[in-house]
């Protein structure tokens, strides 16, 4: 019988620990090695939700949100919209540019042509998209998990940045914004 | 010291890369692209794919992927080896590649498309610094910053005649550089939430401030042809390069 109690009091000691360790009342966290800045350069994730990651295709002319890196060949004009796509945009009128179409790609950051194949990320995979018709663009071909471009945890830089809201969708880039006293912190 | 040397060195090659780009940009081939990669078009100075010698080469965070487009459609893996760390971005020039990271710049021969092979490596101080340069003078904007490192903001400015002894010339004190882009004698800097400045480059060690634009958060630029492509906050600008050097804002593309 006393041999019974002592493996009781045993087995409850360790939950104790367990429910100190987890602190589950976010009552005592933990001390920031530095303090967390008022106002700082840092990267925030860009979401997109499940269905949407998996499709190419192209698309009505949407806005410029979250511009990124920018292409030119001839009348041409691309910039990425980062994480979501790439913009084509007509500027045979330099004063007055035409928005052409959307090209749908999850992750996107990149992109470089060759003729009419255009060359871009979708997250870790390259893929390549006949840009013949920009507003019928043909996914012909994918070489898949060959890069690591798209961090879906962590920035690409260590520093400040603003930690990831899952209920928000599943992270498809990071982009580069002022944060305010950012709480994540990637060393 | 010696390190801003070592950035003069980077910058020499960059700019090599730059240079030329800027130079061909005026002589568009029939298909759209240039004479030394026909078929292609022109980047900004950040990215991270680039073709050359009918490749594409993509850096990620620490590897060089080669693919050959001698089937555009099909890119056929050739080759990936591990370059170092925090690699940012790839410039090519002829039959060379220079790779950028955070703190270093490797130079690899594509004399072998398909095969890069490591030529060399130079150190420079930690920090975001695209690079603009032709045959005689070199300019690199230092932007120090949380996910640059650093404490550096200036533009310098590099004598490379001398491609292996680069020679420091002049520092120009700016508040927060970006990408920059040269175009005959006009030298566009980018500084951010500072706006655009358009240098006279006619001196080419000694720029002198001609026009200054504060209407828009500046990050990269493109001189293509007569026209001034720049990114900015939430899309880009696009601008008339006038052949009196005056540069003439023509759109906004954003929204």
């Amino acid at each position: 019988m006393k041999k019974r109690i002592l493996s009781v009091r045993w087995a409850v000691l360790p939950l104790l620990l367990l429910l100190t360790a987890c602190d589950p009342f976010r009552n005592n966290p933990r001390p920031e090695p530095e303090p967390s800045p008022d106002e700082v350069e840092g990267y925030a994730p860009v979401y997109s939700s499940a269905e949407d990651a998996a499709k190419i295709t192209s698309t009505d002319v949407r806005p410029i949100e979250k511009g990124g890196k920018i292409y030119v060949k001839g009348n041409m004009l691309y910039q990425v919209e980062v994480g979501k796509g790439i913009h084509v945009i007509n500027i045979n009128d330099g004063a007055n540019p035409q928005k052409l179409s959307f090209i749908h790609v999850t992750g996107a950051q990149e992109m470089s042509i060759m003729d009419n194949y255009l060359y871009t990320n979708h997250m870790n995979d390259l893929v390549v998209l006949n840009i013949a018709d920009v507003n019928n663009i043909q996914l012909v071909d994918r070489v898949s998990g060959m890069f690591h471009l798209v961090d879906p945890n962590l920035p690409p830089a260590a520093g400040w940045f603003e930690c990831i809201d899952e209920s928000k969708g599943v992270v498809v880039g990071w982009e580069l914004k002022t944060l305010y006293k950012p709480v994540c912190r990637k060393n | 010291m010696k390190s801003l040397k070592y950035i003069a060195f980077i910058i020499l090659t960059a700019l090599a890369a730059s240079c030329d780009k800027a130079n061909q940009s005026t002589t568009p081939n029939s298909s759209g692209g240039f004479d030394n990669n026909p078929g292609t078009g022109q980047g900004g100075s950040l990215a991270r794919f680039t073709i050359a010698q009918k490749h594409l080469y993509v850096v990620d965070d620490m590897k060089l992927h080669a693919y050959s487009l001698d089937n555009p459609s099909t890119p056929r893996l050739t080759s990936t080896q591990l370059i170092g760390e925090d690699i940012e971005t790839i410039y090519s020039y002829k039959d060379k590649l220079f790779i950028g990271s955070q703190n270093a710049m490797y130079v690899y021969s594509i004399s072998d498309a398909g095969h890069p092979d490591k030529l060399g490596t130079a150190s420079h101080v930690r920090a975001c610094d695209p690079v603009v340069a032709n045959d005689s003078v070199a300019y690199v904007t230092v932007r120090s910053g949380n996910s640059c490192g650093g404490t550096l903001n200036a533009m310098f400015v590099y004598d490379v005649t001398s491609v292996l002894n680069p020679k420091e010339r002049n520092v120009i004190n700016l508040e927060t550089p970006w990408g920059l882009g040269m175009a005959g004698n006009r030298l566009f800097v980018c500084q951010g939430s500072n706006g655009l400045a358009v240098y006279d480059i006619s001196n080419r060690y000694y720029p002198s401030l001609r026009q200054r634009f504060y209407d828009d958060t500046y990050y990269d630029v493109i001189p293509y042809n007569d026209l001034l492509i720049c990114m900015v906050k939430g899309g880009m600008l696009l601008y008339e390069l006038k052949s009196d050097g005056q540069i003439l804002k023509l759109a906004k593309i954003s929204g």
